[in-house]
Order: C-alpha cells, then structure tokens, then sequence
C-alpha cells in the first residue's frame, strides 16, 4: 500500500473488517480518499469487476444511437445528460465515478486529500494531449476550467455544488425590488484553486468536503480547451477519444475517433447520434428497420414495444432519478408546514409507480436521499393517510382543502402521467390541483418561478449532491425556495463527516427535517431502462444516462 | 391582366404584413423574453437583464416590430448579430442583407440556414403526395359521381370516408407495424439520408402513404359531389339524349365543367401538404418544414416563426391565384380585369 495514505485508511479497514460499514460504503470511502478502485477492491476481499479486455473487442465500424440532440451554448452550462453525452466523447473530466458509485482518476492520475478534508491534491496525467495541437494537458488548463465555474456570470450549476467548501456566497452591491442586496458569490480566497506546478493543482477549501473527487465528475465540468473559450461545435477541441465532425440541433452528431487518444479505445471508426424528434414511436420504428443501433433512453411503454425483437437486449439500471412535486414555502397555501405534510400523507405510492411507470421504479421517502445512497439513513415509513391529511389541513385553516396550479411538462409521458395520478390523489384530501402544462422549453423558463410544479431530477451518486444543488439557501438550483438554517447547517456539517455512523446520524436529522418541514412530494425512484442492437458490444447502462461510446465496438 | 397580377402581388405584401405582425405580437404573449431564450435557462436574471438592455428588448411592441421588418428588408444590421452581445451569432451573408430572417434562438443558427433545407425536404415530400392523390382522387370521384347511390358509388365512398377518417398518427403507426416490425420491407424512420442502410426512395414510401391515405379521399368526395351536380345538368342529358358515347360526354362535358370547384380543393391541399404534414413528419422523424414550425412555436423562437409564416402566406397566395388562373382556363365565362 501507498505510504502516503490518508489516515483515515486503517480505520475505515477496522470498521470493514469489524461490520461497522458496508462493503460499497468502504470502496466509496477508500477510493475518495485517494486508494484505486484495484487496491479498495482487494482490501475489501472482494473481487474487482471484470471489464471487457481491449483485445476481445471488436475493431472498426460505426454504432448509431437515437438521441435528442439539443442546442449546446456551453459545454459548462450542460443542463441535460443529452447534451453532456454529445460533449462526453469529445471532452473529458478530471475524475470518473462508475455505476456502482467507485469513483476512480480520469484525467488525473491520483488524488491525495489532507487529513481535515480541506487540502485536495490532483495530480493531472502526463499523456494526455489535446487533439487540435498536439499539446499537453497542464495545470494551467484545469485551473482555467475549475475557476470557469465558479464565475457567477457563466452561469454553472457547479457553481452550487462549489459552494459551502470553496466558493462563498457574499452580498452584491444591486439591490432587489425589496432593498436588500443581491447575492453574489466568489472564490473565497485567491488561492482556493491554486497550481502547484505544471501537472499538480491544489484545491484549498475552507470547509471539509469529501465528495470532491465526485463533485469533479458532475456533467457540466468538462475540461474545456481555454482557447476555445467555453464554444462547442464542429471541430472543438478536446482530450477525448473522439473528434466531433457534425453537429445539428434537431438533426444529430457526427464523430470519428482519434488514433491518438491517450486511454483505451476507441474500438469504432465512427459513431453518431441521431434525433429521433419527441415521437416515442419513432425510435420503435428505427430500432425495428435497424436504422439505428440504440437509444440512449427507452421507457416502460417503448421497453414492452422492442423487447421482442429478436436482435434487441434490453438494459435496467436502478436510479435515483426522480420527480418531486415541489412546493414554494413563500407562496400564501403552502406557508403552513402542516399543508405541506398533508400532501405526503396524500399520495399512495406504489400506485403511481404501478400506474405512471408500469412498475419501473421503487417508492421514495420525500426527503431526496435513496437507499442506495452511500449515506441513506432508513427511517419509520409511512402509508398513505387520508384522515390525517386531512385534519393537517384543517388545522392549517384548509378544511375545505383548496385549489391549485400545478406546471409540469408533457414529454417525457410518464412526467404527466405522474402529474395526472397525483391531481386525483391529492383531490381525495379535498385539494384541487390544476394541471398545466407547458411544453418543454417554457416549462424550463418557469420551473425556478412557478409556485407548485413537477420537477424531474437526474441521478447523482450522492444525496448530499441533490441536496446542496436543489435545496441549500440560495443554491443555483433551488426551485422550490427552500430555506430552512438548520437544516443548511447540517448539510455543511454532513460534507464534512467521514465516520459513515456519525454521518448517518446527521443524515437522519436532515431526512427528518425534509419530512417533516421540506418542501417537497417524492413520489419513487426510476428505473431507467434502455435497448440496444446485440451486436453492440461493451455497452453498460449508467444511471445517469451517460453514454461512453470510445467503450463500444460492434460486431461484424 | 397585367394590373390583375399588380393588384394581387400588393395583396399579398398586405397579407404578409398583417400575419408577420399578428405571430409578432401573439408570441409577445408566450412567457419567456428573447433575451431568456437566447442564453437558455439556467442563465442567471443578471446576464438576462443585461442582454434585455443590449437587444433593447424592453422597447414597444411596435418599434421593435418596425426594427425586425427593417432587418428583413436590410435596412438596418440584424442587432442579435452585434459582438457586443456576447452571444457569438454569425451570419455568413453578412448582417445586413436583403430577406435577412434573423438569427433561430433554438438552433442557434441564421434562419435562412435552417429553414429553406426544411422546407425543400418538406416540398418533395407535399411533391410526391400530391401526384398520387390528384389523380387518385380524380378517378375516384369521377367513378362515384357517375351514378350516385350506385354499388360502385358504394364501394368507392366506403374506402374515401374510411381512408379519410383515420388520423394520420393511426395509419402512421398501423402501416410501420405492417410494414416495419411484422413484414420488414421498409424503414420506420426517414431520416434522408442513407447512413441507416436503407437507400433514400424508400424512406418516403411510408410518409406519402400516410399522406395520400389520409387526404386523397377528402378530395375525391368533392370531386364528387361536383360530379354529381353536374351530371344533372340539362347539357349532359342533352347530350346522353343525341346519342354519344358515356366516355366521350365524361371526358368531352362533364369532367371539365366538374372540375372548376374541386380545383380550389385540391390547390388548397398543397398548403396543407407544406404547412400542415407536421403529424406525419414527427411519427417519421422526418427533418421537414411542418416539424420545425412545431419546434419553433413551442420554443417561442420568433425569427424562425416569422420566416414560416411569410413563406407559407407567399405559398397561399400564389396557390391562389393560380387557382383563379385555373378558372380563365376551365371556365371561359370567367374574365379577369
């Protein structure tokens, strides 16, 4: 083993060996402390997954998969897997965290972090070089990036998740229409992003942070070549396995692969994407004249349509995507913490699962953090009920219930079946929800605004990630205007924990606070599915929907 | 016939006018600023503010409506265009040009880069729909207007009002599970290009299909009708009565005189088949005019929406006077001044 392992090291092997934590808590821990996935995976006496071999994979060809194929301002704004997957094969990320949540060095080729968790050290690979130039990758490029983000004015959700540990909020000199300043937020010290020399960058944070290395492998933080300023299109440079040639909204993307990329693979020539348009049958259609390879997502209805086909595999992966019906605390019905209760008790779960996603998914808890989350902390569930709904309301003066716009958007379907199942659940306990829909592009002008609606919300490997994103004070991401001190306070203080028993205590408190106060109606957690041509090889469903074509080959 | 041709030309700059500024001033009404739209929506209210000043977007709905006419007409430099803006527009004809569209805030292109492939995709689509349906209408309301109520009336008007009943997205997916997944003999999707293996004739079997099925009967019920009107016609009898031939008072008197109505209806198809295949070209993927009018509706982006509907109004109106110039031909009575 390294001598300059963390020391936190021999006692999480003490808590693993003694019971204390589970073996996928111990791999998650060991490797974000900075031991590889090999040698996390030995100490926990298990295994390490077979991953196909580059010899056996198949050379050449080209693999087409369906995708919307949505307008890219900034790779650095990504605001949908969809549009990171066309940057994904173009730009890579300092680290990767797998689909069992093992994050491993990317572009890096380790990490040290300090003992308090404020001191992270990457140390950037040698042999990466970008396309366009031949140059290496240094440190001043993965300064540039990092600091990109921070910037207020580009407008990046890591922004959010920077927050609390290496950019600091403070109070702008504008004014809102209430007099009070506007925040802003910056870098808290000029060193907070600091190059050490040409490969080594040091993060120096204020506050302990574990999820770093994760935090690195959100989908907007793309290392992005500094000289072409933030574009993407055609021709933009990367380190990634492939050169992008094409790229039409509406329309698809092109690639060829590079034959001097640093890593393994890629095993294709080619590879494209094509937009099927929002026509579900339309990648039912494709897929049955083989006009496409794959899709990058297929839902329950469009699974039972192709799985009979006989050269299509379908893939299942249990996600921690979800929908919440998210409720604003500053609009005048849901002010009272009772309504906002009533309408958990409201909701019979497994029927909107069964009803809304065909059985695809497992019920949630109304607190954003799922059991498969590293730091899940399981308490009392609760049934649907109606008679206490009820007399919550009452006694937050609604004994006649109320009425009540709901937004949400018409694509994907099961996000207004999942409207629709709630309006007549929550109409039992005598509210009356409205449904309006707006199509997608409006719905994401109003999602922040709009006092009552449906949000969906991609797969984080980490609860803490959702949490500091959609519901700290303030945070880029906070639709639903959540702002509760305490519970901020303890999200802080859970970033900074590495005992998993003393975490899962705070992580207790939290969940309790989002049940009992939060903002939220979580109704379960998707399973995503897809399909893919079985002659594509070394295709593996992620939870996030990302796709990493330079790992597919196809066979002949 | 000279002044004829004048006075429609300056309805339809009239025509064109009046709808540019009714989607102008409709899209006023859609939430969202252009501003918003431009830098998508995870874009802080700060940057919007700022962009909202810089595009001037806060001016009245009439000057800004004059400022989108003076671009089109290149009269003054498209202001999306403006380096100062930030938002790295480039237009390869320059900012300022004659029939300058503006800048699409969905594809993030000019529009004239966008709009006039869609369209041409969508015309040879409307193309090859409308060669099968004219005539197939044309033998079909000539037969069921010969004798009405008769077994072949019958017959024939079953299969029109069947045909014509069923929605485009039902026969669409009907004829994709025949054709696709049971028997595959064709693609599902037409994409126009043949990276998917399947040459590009073939992917417009199943679009036309959809769009023949759906409208050839329509149009053979009116012809029809005309059909049958005119067949009780006194001249018709006359010339039944002094012996000629059923062929020669069909083709020689009847057709033409039954012809002069239904030739509006099978014109108006074309505008139908430009600007209204939009069902037929999502359950194909098809990268037509009608899905992008769709997209640029819902995503509020009025450039693209403004160049659509000059283009479709320009298409109306000389689909029209076509039409009128059809009448001189079949109707001799009819003179223009």
């Amino acid at each position: 083993m390294d001598r300059k392992q963390h020391p936190y090291i021999p006692t999480l092997v003490t808590d693993l060996t003694s019971g204390g934590i589970s073996r996928r808590d111990f791999l998650r821990k060991a490797t974000l402390l900075g031991v590889s996935a090999a040698a996390a995976y030995s100490l926990a006496g298990i295994s390490e997954p077979s991953v196909a071999k580059a010899e056996d994979m198949p050379k050449g060809g080209n693999v087409r998969i369906g995708m919307r194929c949505m307008e890219i301002k900034d790779p650095h704004l990504a605001d949908f897997a969809e549009k990171s997957n066309v940057v994904r094969q173009v730009c890579e990320y300092l680290t990767l965290t797998d689909r069992n949540n093992i994050t491993h060095p990317y572009l890096l080729e380790k990490w040290e972090v300090s003992e308090d968790l404020k001191t992270w050290t990457l140390h950037i690979r040698k042999d990466v070089k970008w396309r366009k130039g031949g140059k290496a990758l240094t440190a001043d490029d993965v300064v540039w990036n990092l600091k990109r983000v921070c910037d207020p004015a580009i407008g990046s959700s890591m922004l959010g998740l920077f927050t609390g540990y290496l950019v600091q909020e403070y109070d702008g000199d504008e004014k809102d229409e209430k007099g009070n300043p506007k925040k802003s937020s910056k870098l808290w010290a000029d060193n907070a992003i600091e190059k050490v020399d040409d490969v080594t960058v040091r993060l120096n944070c204020f506050a302990p942070q574990i999820a770093v290395p994760e935090h690195l492998y959100h989908y907007p933080m793309f290392i992005l070549d500094p000289a072409e300023n933030g574009a993407f299109g055609a021709d933009a440079n990367g380190t990634g396995p492939f050169e992008i040639v094409e790229y039409a909204v509406g329309k698809g993307a092109k690639y060829k692969a590079r034959s001097d990329y640093w890593g393994t693979g890629p095993y294709l020539d080619t590879f494209e994407y094509v937009d099927l348009g929002d026509n579900p049958g339309a990648g039912i259609a494709a897929i049955a004249s083989k006009q496409v390879d794959g899709l990058s997502e297929a839902d329950a209805v469009q699974v039972n349509a192709m799985k009979n086909f006989p050269h299509v595999a379908v893939y299942k992966v249990e996600t921690t995507q979800t929908v919440v019906a998210r409720m604003h605390p500053d609009a005048e019905q849901f002010k009272d913490k009772r309504v906002r209760q009533a309408m958990r008790y409201a909701i019979d779960r497994e029927k909107i699962v069964q009803t809304s996603l065909l059985g695809a998914g497992t019920p949630a808890e109304d607190h954003h953090v799922a059991p498969s989350h590293p730091e899940y902390a399981a308490l009392p569930k609760y049934p649907r009920d109606i008679e206490k709904a009820k007399k919550l309301l009452a006694d937050a003066g609604y004994p006649e219930g109320f009425e009540f716009d709901m937004v949400t958007r018409p694509d994907p379907i099961w996000e207004l079946n999942t409207a629709q199942v709630l309006a007549e659940q929550f109409k039992d306990i005598g509210v009356t929800i409205n449904i309006k829909s707006l199509p997608s592009a409006q719905y994401w002008e109003v999602w922040t605004t709009a006092p009552f609606s449906l949000t969906a919300w991609g797969h984080r490997p980490l609860a803490i990630m959702t949490l500091s994103l959609a519901y700290r004070s303030n945070a880029a991401w906070n639709e639903s205007h959540y702002s509760n001190a305490e519970f901020d306070q303890l999200l802080t203080k859970a970033e900074g924990i590495l005992d998993p028993k003393e975490r899962s205590k705070v992580m207790a408190k939290i969940e309790a606070i989002m049940q009992d106060d939060g903002p939220i109606v979580q109704p379960f957690w998707r399973i995503f599915s897809t399909v893919m041509d079985k002659k594509v090889k070394g295709f593996e469903l992620h939870p996030s929907q990302y796709i990493f074509a330079h790992q597919y080959a196809i066979a002949a | 016939m000279v002044k004829f041709l004048l006075n429609r030309l300056a309805m339809m700059l009239l025509t064109m006018l009046c709808a540019s500024f009714l989607v102008f001033a409709v899209c006023e009404y859609t939430p969202g600023s252009v501003a918003r739209k431009s830098l998508g929506p995870f874009a802080t209210q700060q940057q919007v503010d700022l962009l909202t000043v810089k595009l001037k977007a806060n001016d009245p709905l009439v000057v800004r409506y004059g400022r989108w006419l003076g671009v089109l007409v290149g009269a003054i430099p498209d202001p999306l265009q403006d380096p100062g803006t930030g938002l790295n527009f480039k237009d390869p004809r320059g900012a300022q040009y004659f029939g300058n569209f503006g800048y699409s805030t969905l594809n993030k292109l000019p529009v004239n880069d966008v709009i006039w492939n869609r369209l041409g995709n969508t015309a040879i689509l409307a193309g090859l729909a409308f060669l099968l349906i004219v005539p197939l209408s044309i033998v079909f309301g000539i037969l069921s207007g010969l004798k009405e109520g008769g077994a072949l009336d019958r017959t024939l008007s079953v299969i029109c009002i069947t045909f014509t009943s069923i929605p485009e997205f039902a026969s669409g997916v009907f004829l994709v599970t025949l054709f696709v997944i049971l028997w595959p003999i064709l693609p599902g999707t037409s994409p126009l290009n043949s990276d998917g293996g399947w040459a590009i004739p073939y992917q417009f079997v199943l679009p036309v299909a959809v769009l023949v099925i759906y409208d050839f009967g329509y149009v053979a019920r009116m012809i029809r009708v005309s059909m049958i009107g005119v067949m009780e016609r006194p001249y018709i009898r006359t010339a039944v009565l002094k012996g000629m031939s059923t062929r020669r008072v069909i083709l020689g008197h009847a057709l033409r005189n039954a012809m002069i109505a239904p030739f509006t209806v099978l014109l108006l198809q074309i505008n139908f088949l430009i600007s209204g295949v939009v069902v037929t070209e999502l359950v194909f993927a098809y990268p037509g005019f009608g899905r992008l009018i769709l997209e640029a509706s819902l995503f509020g982006d009025i450039s693209t929406l403004e160049a659509a509907t000059l283009i479709t109004v320009a298409i109306a109106v000389v689909t029209q006077l076509l039409g009128d110039l059809g009448y001189i031909l079949l109707d001799p009575r009819i003179r223009v001044r």
